[in-house]
């Protein structure tokens, strides 16, 4: 049972997603490593999270973010060495921090070798790694993700005179699932990464696995047998070890992704990202209720994942068009800002550096059902450079202290990866670790307390959620329950103080206790209860029956 | 007696000089009373004036035809009216308690009858003064709606309603003034019987089929009238 | 002493949880409960697809209804709100309701949406009947939509009219307030017109509710209040309009006594302002300014006719003491004439409305008998109307209209001398 209950880890995680890249340097070549990262993770400790998500480390021609990996069994090496990785990941499991890593399983990149032997030839063994045709108007129709870059899901080879199929980048050959070597391959990989100790996969890019005829290719039955199938394997050989989706759908397309808890363990809860955002500007809790009411029930031992930001841009795939206008208007207006169906910003200049509603949107976050994912620097308000091209603009440095390169490479500033953020407010003059951590009142003081208090109650990971719906819209509240623990949260979304009655009628006699001051609360009664908060504020309260 | 001559004649004019020294201070009293009667109701009679021109009655009654009436009584308009009557009232019974001053035997009786008599004048030309306004009032919207639906001879129906409205307030105030009470309610309800009887062989009898026609109208006509008329909005 | 609310403390709190917002749709109702599904769902769409943005309140005030209209307001909004996957607006559009009486008065009902509207600082406001059964969302966009985006004050509806409906309208209630208060609206007596939340506060503010003569048709009251306080009004073409069969309209005699009655007591109460005014001005209008349709079968004249003749007769003393000498003995002479020759030419009728507005105002006797005795004229010029148009065009009874309205521009002098001669 103990153990069982310590196989559901990834229910209980709040995972903190970095490149490592972006992190620390060690060596002053003005790209983050892994020994920059193992040396940081004290911080991560006393932040509390308990999980690292890391985006890929794979060698790379690094044309899509390292997303096109080149070689899926050893690191890049700017990043360090397999063995810095190993010495990573130990040091993370002795901090009780788990790791998850990228398997980007439907395409490799073109220089990947594999490719390099299918597109040889077309009596090549690989060939039939990948899929060709000899036009490009077979599977008419499937829709082209990158819009901004890719004419075509088709690419032409000239080398074997032919062309290939790609549902991103033209650089990015899909691999061919239907082929059961390809099967057998990716598995290896899987076991390769999961004998070093990796404690789960992120699975990029999972519906596209597998491509029919006459359909959008995407979330098609034999893709899910094909993730039935790992799943069996891991399950027998490495018990524990957790698979997260990548499946930027509608909730309810999502949820054959859980099976009957048989497929993956946990997946990305999209829509629900952007209507938080959109419930804070609307100063409306309807788009949060709404998307909420929509999503289905989950098998029990899954789990959805949800964020605010992450490294992508702010995706409007999941919204309707009115819902995605208004993003635009009111978190985009500059054109530089837009890329793709989204937004290329991070979370504190999205709030217009208003501490209320970041601290608003990370409570929802932290409060909602599922596991939350922060992406860091967002816990010490980093900015972002809009033009930096693709979303490179959130992915500048980490921002450690206040002096050189911010901390975070000894090398010459001309020679990072990317340049830091250095203007008045977001600059790392003015945002970073060291100066917040001096400061009992920072955001990341704040941030740390909050995840403290997340942790300390199993209530906010595994709780059931409950609506309340008081009258006043600009008012969400609800109660998270677990056996006898309950606790009820109230957010005012509005940017003026607010009175809200709610009906508590089933937690009669109860006393709400707040859970960061730990004060008394007037005990529940037979009238509605009346709470007041100020522009943004909200209210974690345990209920207590004393 | 030339002596009882002189003596009757000074005993006459002694008696004379004292009913004199004894009536003259009477008198002067009592035209004291009157000339203050005549103050009192004078300045009554101005407070009335300005309270009734600020209220508007006259106004009132012009809406409610009263003071056609009024006009074709060669009658002053209705604040002068009410303010006269006002005046009078109240120079009369001065007047009166004038008079009881003087002491005249057998006067006295008489005039403190009539004394209380005033208020009820008074009330009772009020009342005739209100019979004449809802009167006018009441028939004039009844001749109104009439005409406006096109039943048939309206204006006796506004007379009827007038009619009966006098009469009430008619007997209403003879009855307040207390003059032949009994006669009073007898001739009104024979007067107002007959009128009902009147009415209902008019409809009963004489008028069978405008009674139904009536009727017809008031329950069924309405609907077809609408579309007889086009929508006026 | 603290002043007595008209606001009940249950639809106080419903607006505190509503708070501010852009648009407010006010819905008044009284046993509407066959129709009032069919108006939500059509505002609803309106909002849907015109304001997904904005903060919408929907306020139904109802007059005591005895079917249930009330909760089917609120039970309504729970079915439609569920199942809306693709359109659907931003925000919660929020629903409350009211009773603001037990029995109906436009006036009342009105005065809690422009009490709503004033609390929830309302940019645009809306009233929509519930008895008009071809509503479309497109109409609540139209009324809302010039004063939310275009910053009008006031937005009266235009209606396709056939050529022997409305004709109280265009006879006499455009033509004269257009000449008295300058504004060229057509339909100032209707039962959908939008305002904005300024109007709305101004209007509040007045100590009128209790009137008879807004109780019962506030609308053109708050017009000429908007064009009283220099608010820009404009007009909005709806299309053709069709009533609920349930919800009959008033007959002439009421019609006349309510926006006649209304009419009078306006120029009463806002003499200050129109006394100075001459011309009129036409108004921002959205679409053509009229339209005729050519159907509709020409009621039966004969009865008409009749009535005005024994009106003239029978109210004889009545109309003495309204009219100038001159002036009832030109009726009366009328009159007399031969039913198929008659005419009621517009300088006389023009006339005869400036003499009654005059005597209105000096109140020669009670103000309601003095409108009821306007109706048996209006039959006289409605019959002279019919009579001359049986077989007229659009056009031409447009020019006859416009003749009308100048008639009574030019005529507007005497009216103002009538008006101000001391009795």
């Amino acid at each position: 049972m103990l153990l069982q209950d310590e196989n559901l880890w990834y229910k209980d995680a709040v995972i903190y997603q970095l490149h490592v890249r972006t992190f620390c340097d060690s060596n002053g070549d003005g790209i983050g490593d892994f020994r920059g990262l193992t040396s940081k993770l004290d911080y991560l400790q006393e932040l509390g999270i308990n999980a690292i998500w890391l985006l890929p480390f794979y060698p790379s021609p690094l044309r899509d973010d390292g997303y096109d990996i080149a070689d899926y069994t050893s690191v890049h090496p700017a990043y360090g060495s397999l063995q810095d990785f190993k010495d990573f990941l130990t040091a993370a499991h002795n901090r009780r921090i788990r790791v998850i890593t990228e398997m980007v399983v439907n395409h490799t990149s073109d220089q990947h070798p594999w490719f390099q032997e299918a597109r040889s030839s077309r009596e090549n063994p690989k060939r039939d790694w990948y899929v060709w045709s000899d036009t490009d108007s077979r599977y008419q129709g499937v829709r082209i993700i990158f819009v901004d870059t890719e004419m075509s899901n088709w690419a032409w080879d000239p080398i074997s005179k032919s062309y290939y199929w790609h549902r991103f980048f033209s650089h990015q050959p899909d691999l061919n699932y239907d082929n059961p070597v390809v099967r057998e391959a990716m598995w290896e990989v899987m076991k390769f990464w999961l004998d070093i100790g990796v404690d789960g996969f992120r699975l990029d890019a999972v519906p596209y696995l597998i491509e029919r005829d006459g359909t959008s290719c995407e979330n098609l039955p034999e893709t899910h047998e094909i993730i039935r199938d790992f799943r069996k394997r891991i399950d027998l050989a490495y018990p524990g070890k957790m698979l997260l989706a990548e499946a930027n759908q509608w909730p309810a397309d999502v949820r054959s992704y859980f099976g009957n808890g048989d497929e993956f363990h946990m997946a990305f809860h999209f829509p629900l990202m952007p209507r938080m955002f959109m419930a804070v500007k609307l100063e409306d809790r309807k788009p949060i209720i709404e998307i909420l009411e929509q999503t289905p029930q989950i098998p029990d031992a899954c789990q959805w994942c949800v964020f605010l930001r992450n490294h992508d841009e702010l995706t409007l795939e999941m919204v309707t068009d009115i819902e995605r206008d208004y993003m635009y208007d009111e978190y985009a207006v500059d054109k530089a800002m837009r890329i793709n169906l989204g937004i290329r910003r991070r979370l504190a200049p999205m709030m217009e550096n208003d501490r209320r509603r970041v601290e608003l949107l990370t409570g929802l976050l932290l409060s909602m059902p599922g596991t939350p994912i922060i992406y860091y620097g967002d816990e010490i308000g980093m900015g972002d450079n809009i033009y930096l091209g693709d979303r490179n603009g959130v992915r500048t440095p980490m921002q450690w202290n206040g002096g050189w390169n911010a901390g975070f490479s000894s090398a010459d500033p001309e020679r990072l990866y990317s340049p830091l953020i250095s203007n008045p407010v977001y600059g790392y003059q003015a945002i970073n670790v060291d100066s917040q951590r001096r400061s009992a009142h920072s955001l990341l003081s704040w941030t740390k307390s909050v995840i403290q208090t997340r942790n300390a109650f199993r209530v906010f990971s595994r709780g059931s959620i409950e609506f309340l719906n008081p009258s006043n819209h600009r008012v969400l509240a609800y109660v998270r329950r677990l056996g006898e623990e309950k606790v009820l949260v109230v957010n005012n979304l509005s940017s003026s103080a607010q009175a809200v009655e709610l009906n508590l009628q089933m937690y009669k006699r109860h006393i709400p206790i707040e859970m960061f001051g730990r004060n008394l609360f007037p005990r529940i009664g037979d009238l509605p209860y009346l709470l007041t908060l100020g522009p943004y504020q909200f209210y974690w309260f345990r209920l207590r029956r004393i | 007696m030339k002596e009882v001559v002189i003596q009757g004649l000074s005993q006459a004019y002694s008696n004379l000089v004292h009913m004199f020294a004894e009536f003259l201070p009477r008198l002067l009293v009592m035209l004291v009373i009157v000339l203050v009667g005549l103050l009192v109701a004078y300045v009554l009679k101005t407070i009335l004036r300005a309270v009734l021109h600020v209220t508007r009655l006259d106004r009132l009654s012009e809406e409610a035809g009263a003071s056609r009436f009024l006009r074709m009584a060669a009658l002053p308009s209705m604040t002068e009216l009410l303010s006269r009557s006002l005046f009078w009232v109240t120079w009369s019974g001065f007047i009166l308690i004038g008079i009881s001053v003087l002491g005249v035997a057998g006067l006295q009786e008489q005039i403190s009858r009539l004394f209380l008599l005033l208020p009820a004048i008074f009330v009772a030309i009020l009342i005739l003064f209100l019979g004449l306004v809802t009167a006018n009032f009441l028939s004039r919207a009844a001749l109104l709606a009439a005409v406006n639906a096109g039943y048939p001879s309206p204006k006796l129906l506004s007379w009827s309603i007038r009619f009966v409205i006098w009469a009430l307030a008619v007997s209403m105030a003879l009855e307040q003034v207390g003059v032949a009470r009994q006669t009073v309610i007898a001739a009104f309800s024979i007067v107002f019987g007959a009128f009902m009887f009147g009415m209902a062989l008019a409809f009963g009898l004489g008028g069978k089929e405008l009674a139904r026609e009536f009727l017809e109208r008031n329950l069924t006509e309405k609907k077809r009238e609408k579309h007889e008329e086009p929508q006026p909005l | 002493m603290a002043e007595e609310s008209f606001l009940a403390d249950d639809f106080l709190r419903q607006l505190m949880s509503v708070g501010e917002v852009d648009l407010l749709v006010g819905i008044p109702s009284y046993n509407n409960a066959s129709t009032l599904a069919q108006t939500l769902q059509s505002v609803e769409a309106s909002l849907r697809q015109n304001f997904v943005r904005e903060r919408a309140v929907i306020l139904n005030v109802d007059g005591g209804s005895a079917d249930e209209t009330r909760q089917l307001f609120v039970q309504s909004a729970e079915r439609i709100d569920a199942g809306h996957k693709g359109l659907t607006s931003l925000r919660t559009v929020h629903r409350i309701s009211c009773e603001y009486d037990k029995s109906p008065s436009q006036g009342l009902a009105l005065h809690s949406i422009v009490a709503a509207a004033d609390l929830l600082r309302a940019r645009a406001c809306v009233v929509i009947s519930p008895t008009t059964t071809n509503l479309t969302p497109s109409w609540v966009a139209n009324l809302l939509r010039p004063v939310y985006r275009q910053g009008l004050d006031f937005v009266a509806p235009l209606y396709v009219r056939s050529r022997f409906q409305g004709l109280l309208a265009r006879d006499l209630l455009y033509p004269m307030c257009r000449a008295i208060f300058g504004q060229r609206i057509r339909e100032l007596y209707s039962e959908e017109w939008g305002f904005s939340g300024r109007l709305a506060s101004q209007c509040l503010e007045k100590d009128v509710w209790h009137e008879e003569a807004v109780r019962a048709r506030p609308e053109a009251w708050m017009a000429i209040t908007a064009i009283s306080a220099d608010l820009k009004c404009g007009q909005y073409f709806l299309g053709p309009k069709t009533a609920s069969p349930t919800g009959t309209g008033p007959d002439i005699v009421e019609a006349i006594r309510q926006t006649v009655g209304n009419f009078f007591w306006c120029l009463e109460t806002n003499q200050a302002n129109w006394l100075s005014r001459s011309n009129s001005q036409p108004v921002p209008t959205f679409g053509p300014d009229h339209e005729l349709s050519l159907d509709g079968i020409p009621p039966s004249q004969e009865k008409i006719f009749d009535l005005f003749r024994s009106g003239v007769s029978e109210l004889e003393p009545i109309l003495a003491s309204i009219l100038a000498q001159d002036t009832h003995a030109q009726i009366e002479a009328i009159a007399l004439s031969d039913r198929s020759n008659f005419h009621f030419a517009p300088e006389l009728w023009v006339k005869t409305l400036y003499e009654f507005a005059a005597s209105y105002h000096h109140a020669v006797l009670n103000r309601d008998h003095l409108v009821q005795a306007l109706v048996p004229l209006y039959r006289g010029r409605l019959y002279s109307f019919l009579l001359e148009n049986a077989n007229s065009s659009a056009e031409a009874m447009e020019t006859q209209s416009e003749i009308l309205c100048q008639e009574f521009e030019r005529q507007k002098p005497y009216l103002i001398e009538k008006w101000t001669a001391k009795r």
